[in-house]
């Protein structure tokens, strides 16, 4: 079992992950007419309280069987955008897309919450500890290793997505006054990471929040944490 | 993508895409694609290094194993860094797993891949040497199904084929564009041939000796896969000269294989990957890695994708392409 402290750390990461999926969604102003709420920050919202709570067990809100529903919708609901995905791209839906990878996380932690076995009723006790301590682990873990090289997988590859810095500094020098808003684009699967689509109103911080590299950045930080807990549970 | 609509007071579904709009992502090219997967690989090796069986005594004790029976100049630093960690147990193995996450993401992402490609290089010796006893090399114990030369010092290898530079673009194989064909057709050969000479020690072409090596990574993995391993077991036992002969054999034909025509080539690169396969699932069982307590998935792995750098390229993507081209430039940014 790994220190308390070192999951502790990544509970935390899991919660700025949710936060920053939160500010996202309050960004996107769902009160207004019109706006649009990405359901990639949804799940990220959802997946980043969850991981928190089996991280670190004073963190723990839903009973596991609260989750499983929430997590089975989920799964349902990007299967159901890749397979439209795949219907009009192919196998690239799979590889290109961006509704696969958040399958793929919807999947794994239907599966972590389904395949758990611990002695805890409604919740779970949390990786990390000292010695002695039961540490709840993983039924069929040939899947969480697959899971977990899957995971890691879109995760390099979500790096591999991401602008250079320079590209970075040279696309705001390029847009003196106006904002680089990708309104969720890349996250979702509209527009590549790189292109990032200029708008012409907002404060400069919701366009930073809006950017397609938040989205992909907590896709990745999710995707290597969650394969962290696969391991850390098989 | 889909979103939620907020229409006036009522909430509704709508998609923001139509059918086949699927935003095209930037495609790699072969090299940029072996270096994700080597990158992926760190990834991996991070991860499993957070484990909670490399936060115990036993950790540092598998550390110091690994001087036994080498030269004394070897084993004394391997003895002094077991003890360093098992004073720091719980530290040192954080900074150890969060090197290995970092060196991975470092590679995954293009404007730090020239960095953390020579960091990893670095990282690769020093742990071939301090966490794995260079392989067994010396002390005897090395063998193709245990992982010999070392895993790790694999990974340094790949990552000089796979070095973002163009040396020879015109190269047939990804492995050939930075340091050169010849040079990379050299070190392809003198691994394979160290597998071989490896395979035919005394102490693995010993009646058990293959069967001693399959039945000892058994332990603790799931049903399937130790069923599948002590039915390799069963058929390689009292055949350990017969085994060996036949990997030997093996071996050393993928070995030539690179300086063969570009068909026969492929096809030693297939034996090769097969090869790999087959000792990564019956003699490594997957690195160990479903039993717990894996620090990397073994050697199985790294060289079926050192085979893949050495896949011989089509004429138009031999070249090196724009994509590559900023890669270059982006790395000197690192």
């Amino acid at each position: 079992m790994p220190p308390a402290w070192l999951t502790d750390v990544f509970a935390v990461l899991m919660l700025a992950v949710a936060a920053v999926s939160a500010a996202r969604l309050v960004a996107a102003r769902p009160w207004q007419q019109g706006a649009v709420i990405p359901d990639t920050d949804i799940a990220h919202l959802l997946m980043g309280i969850a991981m928190a709570g089996m991280l670190a067990s004073s963190l723990t809100t839903l009973p596991n069987a609260g989750w499983e529903v929430i997590f089975a919708l989920l799964t349902v609901w990007f299967a159901y955008r890749v397979a439209r995905d795949a219907r009009a791209s192919g196998v690239r839906a799979l590889a290109g897309g961006h509704c696969a990878p958040h399958l793929a996380h919807s999947a794994a932690m239907l599966y972590m919450f389904l395949a758990l076995t611990t002695s805890g009723g409604s919740g779970m006790s949390g990786m990390g500890g000292s010695a002695g301590m039961a540490m709840p682990t993983l039924a069929y873990p040939t899947l969480a290793f697959i899971f977990a090289l899957i995971l890691i997988g879109y995760a390099a590859w979500d790096l591999d997505q991401l602008p250079g810095f320079r590209h970075s500094l040279a696309t705001e020098a390029a847009l003196p006054g106006q904002l680089a808003v990708a309104v969720a684009a890349v996250g979702a699967g509209q527009a590549p990471v790189d292109r990032v689509v200029p708008a012409s109103a907002g404060p400069r911080a919701a366009g930073f929040m809006l950017s397609g590299e938040i989205t992909v950045g907590c896709r990745i930080v999710m995707g290597v944490t969650m394969a962290l807990m696969l391991f850390l549970m098989i | 993508m889909t979103n939620v609509a907020v229409v006036g007071n009522r909430t509704a579904w709508r998609e923001r895409l139509g059918a086949g709009t699927l935003a095209p992502r930037r495609v790699p090219d072969v090299r940029r694609a072996l270096q994700l997967a080597l990158g992926a690989v760190w990834l991996l090796d991070g991860v499993l290094q957070y484990q909670g069986a490399f936060y115990v005594k036993g950790f540092s004790d598998m550390l110091g194993g690994t001087a036994a029976g080498n030269p004394g100049w070897i084993a004394s630093p391997i003895t002094w860094d077991a003890n360093l960690v098992q004073h720091n147990l719980a530290l040192l193995n954080t900074v150890f797993a969060t090197i290995q996450l970092l060196l991975g993401l470092g590679i995954t992402f293009r404007p730090t891949v020239k960095a953390a490609l020579a960091a990893s290089v670095a990282w690769s010796l020093g742990v071939w040497w301090f966490g794995e006893g260079l392989g067994g090399v010396l002390s005897g114990g090395a063998s193709p199904l245990n992982g010999a030369p070392g895993a790790v010092i694999i990974y340094a290898l790949i990552a000089v084929l796979l070095w973002p530079a163009d040396r020879a673009p015109s190269s047939p194989f990804a492995a050939g564009r930075a340091v050169g064909p010849p040079v990379a057709r050299v070190l392809w050969a003198v691994l394979w041939l160290s597998l071989a000479y490896f395979a035919l020690t005394p102490a693995n072409r010993a009646p058990q000796g293959v069967n001693g090596m399959i039945a000892g990574m058994n332990s603790g993995q799931p049903g399937w896969l130790a069923a599948l391993m002590r039915g390799a077991a069963s058929l390689t036992a009292g055949q350990g000269l017969a085994a060996s002969v036949v990997l030997a054999v093996a071996l050393v034909a993928i070995a030539v294989g690179v300086y063969l025509p570009a068909p026969v080539a492929k096809a030693t690169l297939v034996l090769a990957i097969v090869v790999s396969a087959v000792i990564w699932v019956f003699a490594q069982a997957f690195g160990g890695i479903l039993a717990g307590g894996a620090t990397d998935p073994n050697s199985g792995p790294l060289l079926a994708l050192l085979a893949l750098c050495y896949w011989p390229l089509r004429a138009a993507s031999a070249a090196p392409r724009q994509a590559d081209a900023n890669l270059a430039t982006e790395g000197t940014v690192a």
